[in-house]
Formats: structure tokens, sequence, C-alpha cells
């Protein structure tokens, strides 16, 4: 409610700065509109549905099973039946197997079928009981205990339990089967929470020192099938690869989700049909999901997305489908396409420019990352901030998404909870970068820019090839850069030699990318922030011989935001938090090791004929449960075969 | 010799030659310097360790020449591997290869029934209006990018909104019946096959025209004329069946090229086929998978010319396999 | 260039003259036509300095993604004048999504020819900063709109023309040498050799060669120039192109050897290298014309292929495949933005037009229809 409250604040502080668009066709000469239009876009309705308040429990009698706790949904009551049709764009997901699943793909898969011990809230952004029914915490701050449901069933008509639950995370997890990343994310100073049983339906986590985030995290981890999954744990480690992969039976996965899999065609589309031991209901006692079935299609773009949405046979557009180049064009068609876009808001992600500030030798080759002359002018903190001053971020806005993003200058996003309103944002000045460039040294000759040792200041910008957005904003910051007097060589490459050069060979002066973020707990980007992070990229340490990361030559600055990510993860106190995170934010806008550029809005597309579609700025996950979070009541108006 | 011996000596024949493309084609892999586990790189949800594991499974972190015999080995044992993507190789080539397949066998279907009548029809008529028209359109079809038309046709598509965009099946395939579902496929089966059969239709056309027009300036063909045979029975009888050698060479590499040379057009047209899956393969260098495809590609390649031979030598009783 | 068959006389009753295989060529009204755009086209962007209203780089970011410059040609009292544009302005519509440019009619700027424009050196080579035609600034004149970056799609195009028509030649240049020595030396030794050295031509020919090619482009190394990657890419081109060409010459050589003059060139004494090259070279010549020129619109394809995948020629620089890439981006709006297209209706044009002049080249050098009637 709070972050819904900030978010209306700040943008109606950017409207006021709003022009009046509806002019008429003739302008006055004085009128050169660019950068004005920036409260355009960012006071444009976001959706606003109201609260409904947290979940209610009920007891539901199943005729099969006996008793079951089930949640009441919040929504209206609606229909059943019915196939819901979207799409995803990339290869599809590799595997079925949500704990091996390392991909965007594959872990999406996992979230229709995987219900979550505890799940994060679509309106608040706070973690509550999804397949528990209570959490609580220990006075010390360290004791989780939570409580799962009365008389759950995974989908083949086993009892969920504890014992599902403690074998999710003492073996599975805490062993590294399949992605080691879940156990990192739980983890605290390294150390992962002890796990253990305290009776039928409750289990009780003990992290190694209070550790703030670790409801958020729970989330990451689906809960796994003990009567199924336990057999494979006992086989070597690697065959756990194979448990579930994408050649397995779709019908042989046993889930606890809205969903079962149903068929997977493989490059084309997967096949999902209700779970009908689901346990949730609606507000007439019906169990959910109204949907009968749950079908998307894999595609290798999103162009053909839009097409075959607005050819009719999707039924649906998730975040990230309609780009700022396509809602002009999509806004068009709402009326003749009988649907309506979304504005979600700012997305979690960031797209920045990043300087290699690296300052030390490659051990084997014993020379220099990076060229000590840049490595000076890189370090430089004038100098970063004066080139975060010459790019013109609005005029990129419109350029590259049409107008429909937000500038951006902090790690993070706008619609995060933890969003410093204090920073600033400030707009192109290429006056002032010319004075900050003086008082860090430097000098401007003719057209060129000279140190303070007299050398013409020159690098090359990389991004990765075949995205016309990057390639915009690239040849935009090489042009802006050009006025101050730099001379910057841009050269798009192939992404897998763009990560080599950031994750391993360190060879790279300017690159521009992106970032995923999140909007609800900023912890989740400590292997960005963290000194020994293994996506610090602007300054990466990598593992030594025996894998590990040392860390010699850290800023003060940099020191600081580790102590900060440490201090917010062991504290409860929520101001508290936002009083580190804030510093965190302030320290990033004021020393930039990442130049943030904007962030994308999320807009999405539903028919007309979907009800209960409510979707939130934070109730967001991958796709393609993407904005649907009440995915179990989204019904058809008119039910559909 | 006979046919079955002579099958057996051009495999035989085609073991070093696959050998030589496999080698090209590792090289060729192993010198592009990245690395199949950027996308696992890029993602900061995956931990270091994550990331270990991943490069022993592919087995990256060995010497090339190590990886090269490995791969080997495993192929000759029937084990084509796994994807960086976790799939298995050869589940994801068969998949993908009957897709083409189909695509394959329809375009070559049509090109040559639309081909074969339209070249004799315009080396009849040579000179007229029939001969122009079809000058003028196998020119077009030769000259159009394949992307270009599928694009072109994709938007026809939405506009008249006839057609299905993209893909192979509808979400409600499986739940009709053999007439719906034959229907559905042939309805998104229109757009890949008319791009790919106006242009490859091209290409033949000419040639048997061509060829027949060669023909029948021939001498036997003078004499059967001088003999007072109708011209028809010249055309179809004697001129024909000759002019026919030259295409069953073409129709080999027909058949190759289409198993894998409508990459583009799967990929506008998000056709599940081979062609895309390889070039997504090389884009995101799934060593696996592309020296799969590669070897795929090469052995189709290789069938069809064996096939065009054997088809020759039964249609041309002079013709001696040696 | 063909030899004539010695003491052939034509049998037909009136002497005629002998035209020549190029007089033949240019009677054709398809093929003269073919040759006249394809003349255009490589002259226009051999002069694109010149003749286009702005450099390949030259951006304003203001104005980006704009439609075509509305040009007027009635002033306000409907009368016939001068053209003229307006300076655009850009507004951005929250409710609709949608950026639209209105025209700022208070200011007229006329459509001036051999305006003073930006710098060039034509080729590389002759200095000059006149252009054919433009306008003053602040009014912009983009005649084909502009694209992401508020470059002249336009005067792209003239530059894009550079990349794609001269990489078709340029290939040529290398991969037919390559066959040509290639299959010559395996032909004239034989025996082994020449049987290990078709070998490897086939196994290059049996790898489908657009993977070949994106295989290939996807090594390039990253830290390149534009220039150097577009080198490369030819010559990645042209490896794609010389194992066809090889096994013609290859086979044409083998036959040759035996003919009846080589042998008594050799009898006379000829060294054996020379013998063959003399006699081999005009044979085939007509061959490698033909083949020549129908091999060229291939390598412009692929050359466009490679681009659009985002592997050819990169950003900044222009070339028609990687323009039209940036059409496809827009692909669901392109019936409001149809002139995104062009790059490839001007690839078509272009290979048609091969296609065409190669097609009239083949008949007219066609020993078959020489001295007939």
């Amino acid at each position: 409610m709070r972050a819904l409250l900030l978010c209306l604040l700040a943008f109606s502080l950017a409207a006021c700065t709003q022009r009046d668009t509806a002019g008429p066709p003739q302008a006055s000469p004085t009128t050169m509109v660019a950068g004005a239009q920036n409260g355009g876009v960012a006071a444009t309705a976001i959706v606003n549905f109201p609260n409904p308040g947290p979940f209610k429990l009920v007891e539901v009698n199943d005729p099969r099973y006996g008793k079951m706790e089930c949640w009441q949904g919040r929504g209206e009551s609606g229909q059943f039946g019915g196939t819901f049709r979207v799409s995803t764009f990339g290869g599809g997901p590799k595997t079925f197997n949500p704990w091996v699943a390392s991909d965007v793909e594959s872990s999406g898969l996992g979230l229709l079928l995987f219900e979550k011990l505890v799940d994060i809230d679509a309106w608040t952004g706070q973690p509550y009981p999804r397949l528990a029914k209570s959490i609580s915490i220990s006075p010390d701050k360290r004791e989780y205990t939570i409580t799962l449901r009365q008389g759950l069933k995974w989908s083949d008509g086993k009892p969920i339990t504890a014992d599902d639950v403690v074998f999710t995370f003492a073996t599975i997890v805490a062993r590294g089967y399949g992605n080691s990343s879940l156990r990192d994310t739980l983890s605290v100073y390294g150390k992962y929470p002890e796990v253990s049983k305290v009776d039928d339906l409750t289990v009780k986590f003990r992290t190694a020192v209070p550790f703030s985030p670790f409801l958020k995290m729970l989330p990451n981890v689906p809960i796994a099938p003990k009567h199924v999954v336990e057999p494979i744990t006992k086989r070597p480690m690697e065959a756990f690869q194979g448990f579930w992969d994408i050649n397995s039976d779709p019908k042989s996965l046993v889930v606890s989700g809205r969903f079962m899999l149903d068929r997977y065609v493989p490059g084309q589309r997967i096949e999902l049909v209700r779970n009908p031991n689901y346990a949730m209901v609606d507000k007439q006692g019906r169990r959910l999901p109204y949907l009968d079935r749950f079908v998307y299609a894999i595609v290798p773009d999103q162009n053909t997305m839009i097409l075959k949405f607005l050819g009719n046979e999707l039924d649906f557009l998730d975040v990230r489908a309609v780009r700022g180049s396509d809602a002009a064009f999509m806004k068009q068609k709402e009326q003749s396409g009988n649907f309506r876009l979304y504005n979600l808001g700012p997305d979690d992600g960031t797209t920045f420019l990043i300087l290699n500030m690296t300052r030390r030798e490659d051990p084997k080759s014993k020379k220099p990352y990076v060229n000590p002359l840049k490595q000076k002018w890189f370090n430089n903190q004038y100098f970063r901030q004066a080139v975060s001053h010459a790019i013109n971020r609005q005029r990129m806005i419109d350029n590259v998404l049409r107008g429909v993003g937000i500038p951006l200058y902090t790690p993070e996003t706008i619609a995060s909870l933890y969003f410093n309103k204090k920073l600033k944002p400030y707009p192109q000045e290429l006056d002032t970068a010319a004075k900050l460039l003086e008082q860090g040294g430097f000098t401007k000759r003719g057209d060129r820019l000279y140190d303070s040792e007299g050398h013409p200041v020159e690098f090359t910008l990389h991004t990765n090839a075949g995205n016309s957005t990057r390639d915009g904003v690239c040849v935009m910051i090489a042009d802006e850069l050009k006025k101050l007097g730099m001379k910057v060589n841009y050269q798009a490459i192939d992404f897998n030699t763009l990560i080599d050069k950031t994750n391993q060979s360190l060879d790279w002066e300017a690159i521009v990318m992106g970032l995923s973020g999140s909007k609800t707990e900023p912890q989740d980007g400590a292997n960005v922030w963290k000194s020994d992070g293994r996506l610090h990229m602007f300054d990466q340490r990598l593992p030594n011989e025996q894998g590990k990361v040392i860390v010699t030559d850290a800023r003060e600055w940099e020191k600081r935001i580790d102590r900060l990510f440490d201090l917010a993860a062991t504290s409860f106190d929520e101001k508290k938090r936002h009083e580190y995170f804030d510093e965190f934010e302030e320290i990033v806008y004021n020393q930039l090791p990442f130049i943030y550029l904007y962030s994308i809005l999320d807009i999405t597309a539903a028919r007309n004929t979907i009800g209960n579609y409510t979707p939130t700025p934070l109730g967001v996950f991958y796709t393609p449960l993407g904005s649907l979070h009440n995915l179990e009541e989204i019904y058809f108006k008119k039910a559909r075969q | 010799m006979s046919i079955p011996v002579y099958i057996l000596k051009r495999v035989l024949q085609a073991i070093p030659l696959l050998i030589i493309i496999s080698i090209m084609s590792f090289i060729m892999l192993k010198l592009a310097p990245i690395d199949p586990l950027a996308y696992l790189r890029a993602n900061p949800a995956i931990s270091a360790q994550a990331i270990k594991a991943e490069e022993e499974r592919l087995g990256l972190n060995k010497p090339p020449v190590v990886q090269y015999f490995i791969w080997l080995s495993n192929l000759v044992r029937g084990d084509l591997g796994v994807s960086t993507t976790g799939g298995s190789v050869f589940l994801l080539l068969m998949q993908r290869a009957g897709n083409t397949l189909l695509l394959s066998i329809l375009t070559i279907f049509f090109t040559w029934m639309i081909a074969l009548p339209a070249g004799v029809w315009a080396a009849v008529n040579r000179g007229q209006w029939v001969d122009k028209f079809f000058g003028i359109f196998t020119t077009i079809g030769m000259s159009m990018p394949t992307f270009l038309m599928a694009l072109l046709l994709l938007m026809a598509a939405l506009a008249t909104r006839l057609l299905p965009i993209g893909g192979l099946t509808s979400p409600d395939f499986f739940e009709r019946d053999f007439l719906g579902q034959a229907l559905d496929l042939a309805q998104h089966l229109v757009i890949p096959v008319t791009v790919l059969t106006f242009i490859g239709l091209a290409g033949i056309q000419r040639q048997v025209r061509g060829n027949l027009l060669d023909v029948l300036r021939a001498e036997y063909v003078r004499t059967a004329r001088a003999k007072g045979l109708p011209e028809d029975k010249v055309i179809y009888r004697h001129a024909l069946r000759n002019a026919i050698n030259p295409l069953i060479t073409l129709f080999g590499f027909e058949f190759a090229a289409l198993l894998s040379g409508a990459a583009l057009t799967e990929t506008v047209l998000a056709y599940p086929g081979l062609g895309r899956l390889t070039l997504e393969a090389v884009l995101t260098k799934d060593m696996n998978l592309v020296m799969a495809a590669l070897m795929l590609g090469a052995v189709m390649l290789i069938m069809g010319n064996l096939l065009a031979d054997i088809l020759l030598k039964l249609v041309d009783p002079r013709i001696t396999l040696e | 260039m063909i030899q004539e068959a010695p003491g052939f006389a034509p049998p037909t009753v009136a002497p005629r003259t002998r035209k020549t295989p190029w007089q033949r060529l240019w009677r054709d009204p398809l093929a003269r036509a073919g040759l006249i755009v394809l003349a255009i086209l490589y002259i226009s962007s051999g002069l694109a300095d010149p003749i286009a209203p702005y450099s390949m780089y030259f951006n304003d970011p203001d104005v980006a993604n704009a439609p075509p410059t509305p040009v007027h040609w009635q002033d306000d009292n409907g009368h016939q004048t001068w053209p003229y544009v307006h300076p655009v302005e850009r507004h951005f519509d929250p409710m609709t999504f949608r950026q639209t440019y209105f025209e700022k009619t208070d200011q007229s700027l006329p459509i001036r020819l051999f305006i003073k424009g930006e710098d060039y050196r034509i080729l590389g080579i002759i200095p000059g900063d006149i252009h054919l035609f433009g306008v003053e600034a602040p009014a912009r004149l983009f005649l084909l709109g502009s694209d992401i970056n508020g470059r002249d799609n336009l005067s792209r195009l003239f530059f894009g023309a550079q990349k794609s028509l001269t990489i078709g030649f340029l290939g040529l240049f290398i991969a037919f040498p390559i066959g040509i020595v290639y299959g010559g030396i395996s032909g004239f030794v034989g025996g082994l050799v020449d049987n290990m050295m078709m070998r490897v031509a086939e196994a290059v020919m049996s790898i489908p060669s657009f993977y070949l090619l994106i295989g290939l482009a996807a090594i390039l190394p990253a830290g390149m120039t534009s220039s150097e990657r577009f080198a490369l890419i030819t010559v990645i081109l042209s490896l794609i192109g010389w194992a066809g060409l090889a096994r013609v010459i290859r086979g044409m050589v083998l036959s040759i050897r035996e003919e009846e003059f080589v042998l008594a060139a050799r009898a006379a004494g000829l060294p054996e290298f020379v013998n063959i090259v003399k006699h081999v070279i005009p044979q085939t010549a007509s061959f490698l014309i033909v083949a020549a020129t129908l091999q060229v619109p291939s390598f412009i394809l692929s050359e466009s292929g490679l681009s659009f995948i985002g592997l050819g020629i990169q950003q900044p620089d222009a070339s028609w495949g990687n323009m039209l890439k940036a059409a496809l981006d827009n692909v669901n709006d392109l019936l409001n933005q149809p002139w995104l297209i062009a790059p490839g209706v001007l690839i078509f044009i272009t290979i048609l037009c091969f296609n065409t002049v190669g097609d009239v080249l083949r008949d007219v050098l066609d020993p078959k229809t020489q001295g007939t009637g």
C-alpha cells in the first residue's frame, strides 16, 4: 500500500512538469519539445486495482480426501471452463525439473506447476503463507515456525506434509542437487539454515544469524514430492539432472500447483490441465482454478507473439511482449481486437552503461586488464559523473522506446519498495558535464578532450549485437560524449563474447547492458553489489586457482556497500533497512559505478472476455505466470472451448 | 555392378567424407571465442558453483582434441550427447527433422508438379507469351530473398485473417479428429510451402525448359520428326525422357538442401524445423547440437546424391554405375 | 573470346554480319533495362557522398523514427511553387502511446540544389562538400523517413548500396581465382592428389552453406573495425563459393588435357602448364562469365541474410541487409511504415537485374545459338 502511494507521489510530481500535448498541429516556433514530455508517460494511468486484503482460510470438505484447508480467492466469482492461450518467446523450457532449472523459461514453467511454501503478495510485496497457513518468527529472529495447511494433496493424491518440506530444503537444496544457486539465496554469511520437522504439518527453519530477507527468498524454492523425488537423490548427483528432463512423460510429473503438465509439443507448445487437487476455493466455495486448460505457445520473438495475439490465436500478452515500439500500434487496435492494454508501471529490470574500473593485473599474463591510462579516467569520479550528465535519457527513451519508458538514475527501479525518492533525476546538462571534467583535470582543446597528462580521451563501447534498442542507445551515447570531446568507438559484439569479456577476460572498456532486478527485495542484487559478487561487473573479481574470490583492493565506498548489504540482511527493523538501502542507492547515485539509463514499462494486453484480471506492479513473476498472480481465479466471461 | 553393392560402396566412400566434415565443423566451432554458458553467467540467480557443474557436465574444460574424440566415440555408440539447453540432442533432432521433412516433401512435390509441366509448356511454346510469362515469374522467384517473401506473406495473412500465423499446429490440435488435424496442419503449412515452392520452382522450371530445348534440337528428334511422328509423341516419348537426366541430379541436391536450407524462412515464420534449430544452436554455440545437425545435413546431402545416381541408373539404361 | 570453329559457314541465304555478344546483349530489351538499372545503382552508390543529402552517420536525435518529410509544391494560395519543407516537432500522447510529428508551418525552407552540406571524400579520395539536393537546418529532408537514431534512411540506402553491391564483386574476385587455381591444379596433377583435393572440395560442398556461413561469421573476433569486418565477411562469402567452381574447372582441365590440340601443342614442345592455360581459359571463359554474373546476386543475398541475423555488417554502418533488419523489428506496424521495406525492394531489384542480364548473357554466349538462324 505504501509502495503504491510512493509511486503515485513520484508520478504526480513528474506530471507537474508535463506540457500540454493536446496542442494544434501548428506549434509556435519557440517550443522545441525535447525532454519536456517526460511527465507524459509517467503520468499515464498505472493499474490501480484496490487491495482486497489478505486471503481467508476456509475449511472445505473434499469428497475424496475429507477435510482440506483452502485459501479463498479474493476476486469475483467466475465461470468454469475454457482454455487460456498465452505465449512465451525463446526456445522453450530446457527441463521440467524446477530444482535443476537455471533459466527463466524452465523456472517459469515451475511456477505454474508447483505451489510455494511462502509467496509474495501481489499488492503489498510482502511474504505470506501459501502452502503454509501460518508463519511465526521467534523473538531472536532466527527461527521460523511454518505450519502447513491441513489436508493438502499432491496431484497423485498423496498428502503434502512437513516431510516434503524438510526433504526439499534439507536434501535437495542443502546438498546442492540441481541448481546450487538455490542454496546461496537462502544462506547468510555462507551458512545455510537448519531445517527440522516439528510435526506432520510443521517445519522449523533456523538461520545462523538473523536474516531478514529469508521469507522473501523462500519462494525461490518449489516444494518437492518426497515420495517421488527421494529415490533419485539416492543415486549419484548427475542422475538428478536427467530427472524430469524435457523428454520425460509430461503426465508423470506429480505437482501441487494450479495446473498439471499434460502435453509437451517440442519447440511449439506446452499444454497444462487443471489440477483437481488444488486447494483453493472461490467465494462460493467451489474449487479453483476456473480454467480447464492453460496452453502456452513457444515463439521465437515478440513480433510473432503480437501477430498471433492480433490473429486471435492468443488470449493474452504478458509483460515484455508489448514493447515501447509496439505500444502505440496495440493501443490503436484495442477496439477492433476486443482487448485492453494495462500499464503496470516501470519494469524491475535496469539498462545501464558501465566503465571498466578494474585496476588489477591478469595473474596469467601479468598485464593489466585495462590500459592504465584509461584506468585513471574510469576511476575518476568526475569523469563518470560528467558522462552521466552528458546523456540525454529522455531523448533516448523517445527514440529507442518510442517514449514508453522512464529515465533511471539509481540501482533500484522506481517501482521498487525501496526506491530512494530523495535522489533527484537530472536532465542532460552539457555545461555541468564540461565543468565536472575540468574539475577532474581534463581539458578540451578544439574538438577533443585531453586528460591531465595530455592524452586524448578515447575508448571502446560494446553491447550485444542484433538488438536494435541497445544499438540505438550506444549510438546516442557515442554522439553525446563526442560533444564533450571524447572519442567513443562503438562496436556491437556477439552476446556470448560479451559475457566472456565481463566474466572471464575482463577485456572491455565500456559496455551497455541490462540486468533483471527485484521490486520487493534489493538483497536479490547481492551478487552484483558485493565486492566479491559474481556479477560485480564494474570491477569483477575473479576466483583464484582454488576457486575462491579474494578481494584485495575494495574502495571505501565498495566496502561501505558491502557493510550496508550485510546490515540490511541481518536487520529486521524495516525503517533501518530502508535507511541502509537508501544510503546504498545514494552512494551509487554519486559514485556511478553503474550509469543507469532507463527502465521500460511493463505493458500487458488482455482480451475483454477475461475475468478477474487484476494485475499489480508488484505482482509480476516469471512468465508465463507473469502478471497473472491470481491465475487460479482467471476465467472467461463466456466459457470458451 | 548391382545396385545393392553400389550402395554399399558409396556408403563406405561417404565415411571418410563425413569424418572430414566433422573435423572441419568441430574446428570451426572451437575457433569461435565463445562460451555456451554465457546465458547462465549473465543470470544473477545462478551461482558460480552451478556454472562450474555445468562445465563439468558438458566436458567443456578439457582440451579440444580430447573433446573431439569424446564426441566421436559417443557418436559411434549412438549417443549424440546433451545439448547445453538440457535435452537429448538425438530426440531434439528427430522431432524437428520430422517437421522439416514434412515441409521439404510437400515443397518438392509442389515444386516439381508445377515446374515440370510449366517447363515443358514454355519450351514447346518458346518465345510466346507463355514462355515470357514464366520467364518473368521465375526470374522474380530466383531474385526474391526468402525472408522477405515470408514476411510479406505473413503480413498478408494477418490482413486477411485467413491463415494462422506461424508455427505448425494450433493449440487445440490434439482435440481434433483426424480430418481436423490434417486441415490444421495444412493451414499452417500454406505459407512456408508457398515461400519455398515459389523460390525453388524458378530454378527447376528453367532447367526443364533449357534441357528440353537442347534435346529438341538434337539429331534423333529431327529423325523422329522426319519419320512423321506426331509432335506430342516426339516430345513426351523421346525428348522428355532424355531431358529428365540432369534434373534427377538436381533432385538429389534439392532434397538435401531443403532439409537444411530453410533456416531463415523457418525463423521468420516460427516454424519448428531443423533449420531454425540449427541456426539457434550455432548462435548459442551449442556444440553437441550443431555438430549433430551439421552431420545430419551432410548425411542427407550424400544420401540425396546417392538417390539421384540410382534413379538415374533406373531411368537411363545407358548409364553404368562404376 | 569465343573461338570460331574454322571453316564454318552459316547455312542461311544472305550473308549476315555477325554481331558481337555485347551487341546482342544490348539489343535484348530486358537485358538492356537490367544493365541500365545496374549502372544507375553502381554509379549512384559510388557517388553516394554528393548525391545523398546526408552522410551515413549524420543524425538528428530529435527527429528519430520519423515518417518521410512532406514536400510541399503549393504555397498558401494554392499556386505552384518551388518545393519546400517545414521543420518538424515530435509530440508524445501518453494516452495512446503514440509519437507524432507535427510540422512547424511558420518556417518554410526550400529544397536547394547543389547545397553546401557535410564534408566528404568521394571514394575516400576526392574531397567536397556540395550535395545534389538538401535543405538547411533546422529543417530535415528525410524523404524515406529516419531510423531509430534519427539518421536519414534515403542517404543510408545509398551508402548501404556501397557495401551490398561491392561485396558481391569482391567476393567474386576472391572465390573465382581460388576455385580456378584449385581446380586447375587438381585436374592438371591428377592421380591421388586430385582425388584428395576433390574429397576436400566435396566436403566443403557437403556442409549446408548457410550454416557454414553463420559458423564462420560467428567466429569473427570481436575487436574489429567495420572495414576489417567487411573484408573478412567478403572472404567468408568467397570461402563458400569456390568449391563448386573448382570441381567444374577440374573437369574441364581433365578433358582438355586429352584434346587433340593440346597433344599437338605438347608435341610442339610447349610447356604443359602454359599449354593448359592457353587452352582452358578460352573454353571456360563463357562459362565463367555467366557463372560470375549469377554468383554476384547469391553473394548479395548471403550478405543480407547474415546482416539480417546480426552477424554481417554492423551498425552504425549501413548495409541493405542490416537496414532491412530494422524493418523487421517493426513488422507489426509495417503497414503504417511501408518505407521501411525499401532496402528489401532494392535487394530484390539488384538481384533481378543481375539474373536477367545473366540469363540473356548465357543465351548470347551459348555456342549453340551462335550463327544459327
